[in-house]
C-alpha cells in the first residue's frame, strides 16, 4: 500500500517543483491516491488546519468566539460550524458550495455563520477545487444605499483560479472515483448483463456485410466472462465468434519502445514530466512517472538524469537491460527488484568475485559450470556459443551471447550494447571475443546464485552438525536428571521400608499390651463376680 | 450608553416610500444613513424626482416622509438598547417584481458587525438571483424587521424600568408582535445541543425562491390592492 512520505505538505505548484525529486513525485502519485488517508486539505488553510484543534489564525480572524462574549459564540460552536462546513464541503468538492445551502442546516447568527463562511473559503479550506461561474452575477447586486455610496469591494477569494487544479479532496469521489474512472475510460460493458467487465471478457467482432451498401461493417460486441460461460450469448451470436480478451488496460501496457524512449527522454529532459511525456507521446505525464517509479532503478535513474551526467549510456544500458530482463521473465521479477541497484552489470560480477573468493575456486567453477550447463539448455544459440569459447575460467565464466535472443526483444537495444562491452571486458579479462552484457549478466548471476546456493548449503550442513551437537548433549543433560531422580526415589524407598518396619513393630508391641491388659481385666473380673456372689450369698441368708 | 438602533456594521436607517399624488404612486424602499446632513434629503428628492421623471409636487413629499421617519428614528438615539443576548427569527416574505421570496433565519441583535447588504449579496449569488432589485429589497427588509424590533425594546424597557427595578439579566422582554420571541439561547447554544440543525428542520430554514409569470405577478397585484383598499 502506498507509504506516506513524511513530507506530503504541498504548499503551492511552484515549490512543489523546484524540489520535485522522485521521491516527491512519489509521493505525489501515491499521495492522490492515499488521499483518503489523508486529513488536511490543501491549500493555505492546510498549513495550519486540523481536525482536533482550533488554531491561532482561526482564533484570531474570529475572535468573537474566543472573548466568550455570548452564550451564542464559544470554541466549541465554531469548531462544530467548522466541522459541518467542511464536511459539508467534502461530500462533493466539486460543487461550490453556496453560505445559503450551508446556513440552513446550523442554528446561529446569520452574520456570524457568514462570517465563518467566507473565513473557511478564504483560507481554501472549502471551496478551492471550484472555478467560480456565478461571480460575475454578484457586484451589480449589491446593495444601493441612497445617501452615502458605499463601495462593496468584492474580495477575490478566487483560490480555484490560480490556474493550478488541486485534485480534489478526500471523498467518496476519492475512494470510489478511480473506480468509475476506469470503467468509463475502458467503456467495457457486458452486453448482457450491462455490468461492466473488469477481468476478462469476450468480444465479439464479426465482419457482417452492411445490407444497404454492401460494405463490410464492423460489428463489435462485448460480453462478460459470467455471461459467456452461462450462454447468454445475445440474439444469434454464436460463441465461436467471441474471442477471449483479458482486458488490459492499455494505459498500463508499456512496450519495450516506449520504455525505453521514457528512459531516453527522463535522460533529457529530467524530471520536467511535461516534456518526457511530449517526448514519449503516447503515453501522459502521470503514466511516465509511474511507469519510472515501477522500474526498479527508477530514483537512480532520475538522479542520475538531474545530475545531468555526461555519459549516460552505461547506465542507461543496464537498465534497459534489466528492464528487457524482467520483461522476459515476468512481473513477478520486476515487484521484487526495487533497491537502487547501481551499475548492475559491474557491480554484480564484483558480488560474484566476492562470494568466489570466500568459497574457494573449487566450488565457484562448479557453480559456474551448472549455471553455464543450465543456460546452455535454455537457449540453443548460447550453448553453440559456450562450445565455441571453450573454456570457462574458474571464477567467472564467460557470459554469452545470444544475439537473436535480443534482437527479438528489441533491436535497438543491441545496438545499443556495443559500447559498453569494452568497460566490461576489463573486469573479466579472461574473455577473449566479444560477448553481449545481456548473456553474460545472466551467466553471472546464475553463477551468483549457484555459488550462493553452496555457501548456504555449507552454511546449512555446519548448522545442522550443530544442532545435532546441541542435541546429543540435551538428551545426555536429560538424562543425568534421570538417574538422579531414580537415585532419589530408591533412598526414599529405603526410609519407607525402614518406616514401615518401624510401625509395624510397634503394633506388635501395641497388641502384645493390649492382650496383657485384656488379661488383667479379665483376672480382676473373676475376682469381683466371687466377691459378688459371697455377697450375694449372704444377703440370701439374712433374709431367710 | 449604546447608541440607538445600531444592531448591523453600518448604522442605516430603512427608509419606505409610498407617495400618490394626483393618481400617480411612486413607492420606494431604500436606506438611509443618519449621519448625513439632512440637508441631502432635499437634494436626493429633487434627484429623484427628475431621474424618475415625476411630477415636481414629489419633491416636498418626499422629502418630507424621508424627514419624517429620520426624526422617528433619532427620537430613539441614546436610548439604553442593551437588553442581553438576544437573538431573533427575521422571517422573510417578499415579492420584488417577478420574484417571490420566502426565508427564516436567526440574527443576533449584539452583533455589530452584522451586515444586512451583504448578507443580501450572498444570498442572490447564491440563489442565482439575477434581479438586481431583489438584494436591496431583502436588505431593507431585514432592516425594518430589527429596526422594529429595536424600537420595541426600548418601550419595552422603559416599561419595565417603570414596573420592576429588581429584576435584570436576562429578563426576556415581552414579545414582538413582528420579529416574533427571541429563541431560547441556552436552548439552543447550551452545552447540550449541537448547533447542527436537526435534518427534519432543514426545510423551515431553507430559503424558498419562486420566480413568477407575468399573469402570476398581474394577479398578486390585483390583490395587494383590494386588500388596501
Amino acid at each position: 500500500m502506498a507509504t506516506l512520505s513524511p513530507s506530503p505538505v504541498f504548499t503551492n505548484p511552484l515549490d512543489r517543483k523546484n524540489e520535485a525529486t522522485i521521491s516527491h513525485m512519489t509521493s505525489f502519485v501515491k499521495a492522490e491516491k492515499a488521499a483518503s488517508e489523508r486529513d488536511g486539505p490543501r491549500n493555505d488553510g492546510e498549513r495550519w488546519f486540523s481536525w482536533i484543534n482550533i488554531h491561532e489564525v482561526e482564533r484570531f480572524s474570529l475572535r468573537e468566539f474566543f472573548d466568550g462574549s455570548s452564550v451564542t459564540r464559544s470554541p466549541r460552536i465554531y469548531k462544530e460550524y467548522r466541522d459541518f462546513i467542511i464536511s459539508k464541503y467534502r461530500e462533493d468538492p466539486s460543487r461550490k458550495l453556496t453560505f445559503t445551502e450551508v446556513r440552513k442546516s446550523l442554528v446561529g447568527d446569520i452574520s456570524v455563520l457568514l462570517k465563518v463562511f467566507t473565513f473557511l473559503e478564504k483560507w481554501g479550506l472549502i471551496n478551492f477545487n471550484v472555478t467560480d461561474n456565478n461571480e460575475k452575477l454578484s457586484d451589480d447586486g449589491g446593495v444601493r444605499t441612497a445617501s452615502s455610496g458605499r463601495h462593496e469591494e468584492e474580495e477575490n477569494w478566487g483560490v480555484g483560479e490560480s490556474g493550478f487544479k488541486w485534485p480534489p479532496l478526500a471523498s467518496y469521489l476519492d475512494v470510489y472515483g478511480e473506480l468509475m474512472q476506469q470503467e468509463k475510460k475502458k467503456g467495457l460493458v457486458c452486453g448482457s448483463c450491462k455490468d461492466g467487465c473488469d477481468s476478462a471478457h469476450y468480444e465479439y467482432t464479426k465482419s457482417i456485410t452492411n445490407k444497404d451498401d454492401m460494405s463490410p461493417v464492423e460489428e463489435s460486441f462485448i460480453l462478460c466472462e459470467k455471461c459467456f460461460k452461462s450462454g447468454n450469448y445475445v440474439e444469434d451470436k454464436l460463441a465461436d465468434d467471441f474471442k477471449l480478451k483479458e482486458s488490459v488496460n492499455q494505459a498500463a501496457v508499456w512496450t519495450e519502445a516506449e520504455t525505453s524512449l521514457l528512459l531516453e527522454s527522463v535522460l533529457k529532459h529530467g524530471d520536467d514530466w511535461d516534456l518526457v511525456a511530449k517526448n514519449v507521446q503516447t503515453k501522459n505525464k502521470l503514466e511516465c512517472i509511474a511507469k519510472l517509479i515501477q522500474l526498479p532503478f527508477g530514483d537512480l535513474m532520475l538522479g542520475l538524469a538531474i545530475e545531468r551526467a555526461e555519459d549516460p549510456s552505461p547506465e542507461l544500458q543496464d537498465k534497459d537491460q534489466q528492464n528487457g530482463d524482467a520483461e522476459n521473465e515476468g512481473s513477478p521479477r520486476k515487484k521484487v527488484c526495487t533497491g537502487p541497484t547501481s551499475d548492475v552489470g559491474s557491480s554484480l560480477m564484483k558480488e560474484v568475485a566476492r562470494i568466489s573468493t570466500m568459497l574457494g575456486p573449487h566450488v565457484t567453477a562448479s557453480a559456474a559450470e551448472a549455471a553455464v550447463t543450465s543456460l546452455c539448455y535454455e537457449n540453443q544459440c548460447s550453448r553453440e556459443i559456450f562450445d565455441d569459447d571453450g573454456n570457462y575460467v574458474d571464477s567467472i565464466p564467460s557470459p554469452e551471447t545470444s544475439n537473436q535472443m535480443r534482437a527479438a526483444d528489441a533491436d535497438h537495444a543491441v545496438e545499443d550494447v556495443r559500447p559498453n562491452q569494452s568497460e566490461i571486458q576489463e573486469t573479466s579479462s579472461s574473455v577473449k571475443n566479444i560477448i553481449p552484457l545481456n548473456l553474460r549478466t545472466r551467466a553471472a548471476t546464475a553463477t551468483a546464485l549457484g555459488a550462493a546456493a553452496a555457501n548456504a548449503k555449507l552454511l546449512a550442513d555446519q548448522e545442522e552438525r550443530e544442532i545435532a551437537h546441541l542435541v546429543a548433549s540435551m538428551i545426555e543433560v536429560q538424562l543425568k536428571k534421570l538417574r538422579r531422580k531414580m537415585k532419589y526415589f530408591e533412598d526414599l524407598e529405603l526410609i519407607m521400608e525402614k518406616e514401615y518396619t518401624q510401625l509395624e513393630e510397634l503394633e506388635e508391641s501395641l497388641v502384645a499390651q493390649r492382650m496383657n491388659a485384656l488379661e488383667m481385666v479379665f483376672t480382676a473380673d473373676i475376682t469381683k463376680s466371687k466377691e459378688h456372689n459371697t455377697l450375694m450369698k449372704y444377703q440370701t441368708d439374712t433374709v431367710q | 450608553m449604546f447608541l440607538m438602533y445600531r444592531p448591523t456594521a453600518d448604522n442605516l436607517v430603512p427608509i419606505r416610500l409610498d407617495i400618490e399624488i394626483d393618481g400617480q404612486r411612486f413607492r420606494d424602499a431604500f436606506t438611509w444613513n443618519p449621519s448625513d446632513p439632512d440637508s441631502e434629503v432635499v437634494v436626493f428628492a429633487k434627484r429623484t424626482v427628475k431621474d424618475l421623471k415625476l411630477p415636481p409636487a414629489f419633491v416636498t413629499q418626499i422629502a418630507q416622509s424621508i424627514q419624517t421617519q429620520l426624526t422617528d428614528f433619532r427620537s430613539y438615539e441614546g436610548q439604553d438598547m442593551y437588553t442581553g443576548e438576544k437573538v431573533v427569527p427575521i422571517k422573510l416574505d417578499l415579492r420584488v417584481n417577478h420574484t417571490l421570496i420566502k426565508d427564516q433565519f436567526l440574527w443576533d441583535l449584539n452583533n455589530f458587525e452584522s451586515d444586512p447588504e451583504e448578507f443580501a449579496k450572498s444570498f442572490c449569488k447564491d440563489m442565482g438571483i439575477e434581479d438586481l432589485e431583489v438584494g436591496p429589497a431583502i436588505a431593507i427588509a431585514i432592516r425594518e424587521q430589527l429596526y422594529e424590533i429595536a424600537v420595541q425594546n426600548v418601550t419595552s424597557a422603559r416599561e419595565s424600568r417603570i414596573n420592576k427595578k429588581g429584576r435584570r439579566g436576562f429578563d426576556h422582554i415581552q414579545a414582538s408582535k413582528t420579529g416574533g420571541n427571541a429563541v431560547d439561547l441556552f436552548k439552543l447554544f447550551g452545552n447540550k445541543s449541537s448547533v447542527v440543525r436537526k435534518r427534519k428542520e432543514w426545510d423551515v430554514y431553507e430559503p424558498i425562491v419562486d420566480l413568477l409569470s407575468n399573469e402570476e405577478v398581474d394577479a398578486l397585484e390585483a390583490k395587494e390592492e383590494r386588500n388596501n383598499r
